[in-house]
């Protein structure tokens, strides 16, 4: 909830604003008894959130042109001209109207606004520092005036707003979103009638008046006037405003649409058409105020407060955005997990189902295949030797002169012949060739090699053969010609190799 | 609006407040990060595990074909006592009735220790192949002889019975009128192996 001193040259009336309803909770004269009662008010209120809205007649504009600056610089020159032109600066303030090309430089027209009085303004500001509150800040009604102009539909790049307040007929000139100008006119009570004849009246002496400044431009088209009828006066506004003036078009506003244009929802009996700018200064104010950083510290404080909390509160409030999605893309995952499981579930007792009606063993599935496959492996890498034996006979019974002395099987290669032989089986078979003389060096060579080359068949190969007379290169060739012969039968061995599947 | 050092100490606890705030968020984020990869490996198993029991199921009838099959020769590995414990005492029996009954003139052999050959890994236990290396040496009036001696020893069962070598050479010896003199002499290596099913049914 937030209070306004709604500020006038008379008295003053607070309100508490709160979810588009405006209560009037105090009135307070303008003179030291209000000052006291105001005092009085503010006890046990420490902390509360304040702004203060005046209307008042002595409201000085002056348009000025600085430098086109940012920052400090920009600070300190329009400190500067807010010292040069008030002299009393604490409540003074500068607004922009944009930038502007002179032949020199790029400048900045500044709108500085003050009062004319700004001592009636300082018991109050430092009763409500005194009470520890936050002023959020002190505004005029007209600095709130571009923002109900824009609210009430204000289309045309000028626009001259006009309500019947508690203080008088304000009158505010908006140029392009921002505030140029504003009076006030006080008023006496009036019949509607009057009132409507004072506003036409007024808004025509302002016109002229801002076209003498040559604020107005002398392409001749009128000022468009949105007057902001009080209630249930509409009628009789349109009525006295509605004939045309070659200076000024008038557009009268109801007052419960401009409240509407506000969202305004209630606003206490009495109170006319400040009710609007209060609203408004309530629901969303302007940067613009006339309040110093000091008389605003504890509300800029308490803003930082909250603007912590809220940045602290906005990232939990992301974090839980972002863990909720991941949250809901792990309960998928978790329920296709589940899915996934009862498939196999059901696949594995499917299975279960279908192996029950197997034959009995006496083992596992698995350790059944381990034991057959296992076993076959061994079985075919192990060869018996009958086979080998009975090749070995059947050539031998081709070759009668041929006596075998001794047959060496084995699986695998001899640590003797690692190289030349193939993994698998190997015979070595030494013996003797008879029935031909020792010294028929090439018949007896002929011989064994005719019977190696018939025992390297049927799946065997020749690895090697060692022939009675060593006739190859590598070897050493004996005979002894003309000696006496021993008797004894050429030797040889061949040896023969299998590959195992 | 510079700020005095009681501002300061005003901004302090709503500061801490706000790094709470999102420090708690980065906990929830933290925790639901480590939830969805956790979800994700669990998908990533129950995948698997779907697969593979489908795979399975796909497969049962060639699993029911392959299962008779290698049941008959389970069977027949079971019923030589291949598969089971070693039977040393069968064994020396059965060269024993061998040598009798083919009259073999003189035979000695020695078996070696017991040894594990290859463990297959089985469920819900492994399978063992256990060898026994025998050598034998065997006095012979005919080669014959050795492969009837092969040819008995295989049928007499209690191991699978993997002939690793065998050498047969001639003696030298001369017939004699009154003794059979043995014209040949063979030397064999003989596994022995045995397997241990540890899954199979007592």
């Amino acid at each position: 909830m937030r209070r306004l001193l709604y500020f006038t040259a008379d008295d003053h009336f607070l309100y508490s604003a709160s979810g588009g309803r405006l209560e009037l909770e105090a009135k307070f004269s303008g003179d030291d008894l209000g000052v006291s009662a105001f005092r009085d008010y503010l006890r046990g209120r420490r902390g509360a959130l304040f702004s203060v809205i005046a209307d008042l007649a002595g409201e000085d504009f002056h348009e000025e042109q600085v430098p086109f600056l940012r920052g400090a610089d920009r600070e300190a020159i329009v400190q500067r001209r807010l010292a040069q032109r008030y002299r009393d600066t604490r409540l003074a303030a500068a607004l922009s109207l944009g930038s502007v090309m002179t032949p020199q430089r790029r400048n900045e027209r500044l709108l500085l606004a003050s009062f004319t009085n700004t001592q009636q303004f300082a018991p109050w500001l430092d009763a409500l520092e005194e009470a520890d509150t936050r002023l959020a800040g002190v505004y005029s009604v007209p600095l709130l005036a571009p923002a109900l102009a824009a609210r009430l539909g204000a289309r045309g790049p000028r626009t001259l707003l006009v309500t019947a307040n508690r203080a008088g007929l304000r009158q505010c000139f908006v140029e392009g979103g921002r505030l140029r100008f504003a009076r006030l006119e006080r008023t006496v009570e009036m019949t509607p009638q009057a009132l409507a004849a004072f506003v036409r009246s007024e808004t025509l002496r302002l016109a002229q008046y801002l076209a003498t400044l040559r604020v107005l431009p002398r392409d001749g088209s009128p000022l468009p006037a949105l007057v902001v009828a009080p209630p249930g006066e509409r009628a009789v506004f349109e009525q006295a405003l509605g004939s045309s003036d070659a200076r000024v078009v008038f557009q009268t506003v109801d007052h419960a649409r401009a409240r509407s244009a506000v969202r305004l929802r209630h606003a206490p009996e009495g109170t006319a058409g400040e009710a609007l700018y209060l609203q408004l200064a309530a629901r969303k104010a302007p940067r613009e105020q006339f309040a110093s950083s000091g008389d605003r510290r504890r509300f800029q404080v308490w803003r930082l407060q909250r603007g912590l909390v809220a940045a602290g509160l906005s990232g939990l409030a992301a974090c839980v955005v972002f863990a909720g999605a991941r949250w809901l893309e792990t309960a998928q995952l978790n329920a296709n997990a589940a899915e996934q499981r009862l498939e196999a579930a059901r696949a594995t007792e499917r299975y279960q189902r279908i192996t029950a009606t197997f034959p009995v063993t006496e083992t596992t599935t698995e350790n059944l295949r381990a034991t057959v496959l296992e076993f076959r492996r061994i079985a075919e890498a192990s060869p018996q030797p009958e086979s080998a034996f009975a090749h070995i006979s059947r050539v031998l019974e081709q070759f009668p002169q041929m006596e075998l002395d001794a047959i060496h099987w084995r699986v695998g290669r001899s640590e003797k012949r690692e190289a030349d032989t193939l993994d698998g089986l190997e015979v070595v078979l030494s013996g003797r060739v008879s029935a031909t003389q020792r010294s028929d060096y090439r018949g007896l060579t002929a011989q064994v090699q005719r019977f190696a080359g018939a025992l390297a068949s049927g799946g065997y190969q020749l690895v090697g053969t060692q022939l009675p007379f060593d006739i190859t290169s590598a070897g050493t060739l004996t005979g002894d010609i003309g000696g006496r012969d021993t008797g004894e039968a050429p030797r040889f061995t061949i040896t023969l190799g299998r590959k195992l599947p | 609006m510079n700020f005095t050092r009681e501002d300061l100490a005003k901004l302090a606890a709503p500061l801490v407040l706000a790094l709470a705030l999102i420090g708690a968020g980065l906990a929830i984020v933290w925790s639901a990060n480590d939830a969805r990869a956790k979800a994700l490996t669990r998908l990533a198993e129950a995948q698997a595990e779907r697969r593979q029991a489908s795979q399975r199921l796909a497969r049962i009838a060639e699993e029911e074909r392959e299962v008779h099959e290698k049941l008959d020769v389970y069977k027949q590995l079971k019923r030589l006592h291949i598969l089971g414990e070693e039977q040393r005492l069968e064994w020396a029996d059965a060269i024993s009735r061998i040598r009798r009954e083919r009259e073999l003139l003189d035979l000695s052999y020695r078996v070696d220790r017991q040894k594990l050959a290859k463990s297959v890994p089985g469920k819900p236990a492994n399978v063992d192949f256990f060898a026994s290396l025998m050598r034998v040496q065997l006095d012979l009036l005919h080669e014959e002889d050795l492969l009837r001696f092969l040819a008995d020893l295989r049928a007499s069962g209690n191991a699978y019975y993997a002939v690793k070598s065998c050498s047969l050479t001639r003696t030298g010896q001369a017939a004699s009128g009154t003794n059979m003199t043995p014209r040949l002499r063979a030397v064999c290596e003989i596994e022995l192996i045995t397997v241990i099913d540890k899954a199979a049914k007592r």
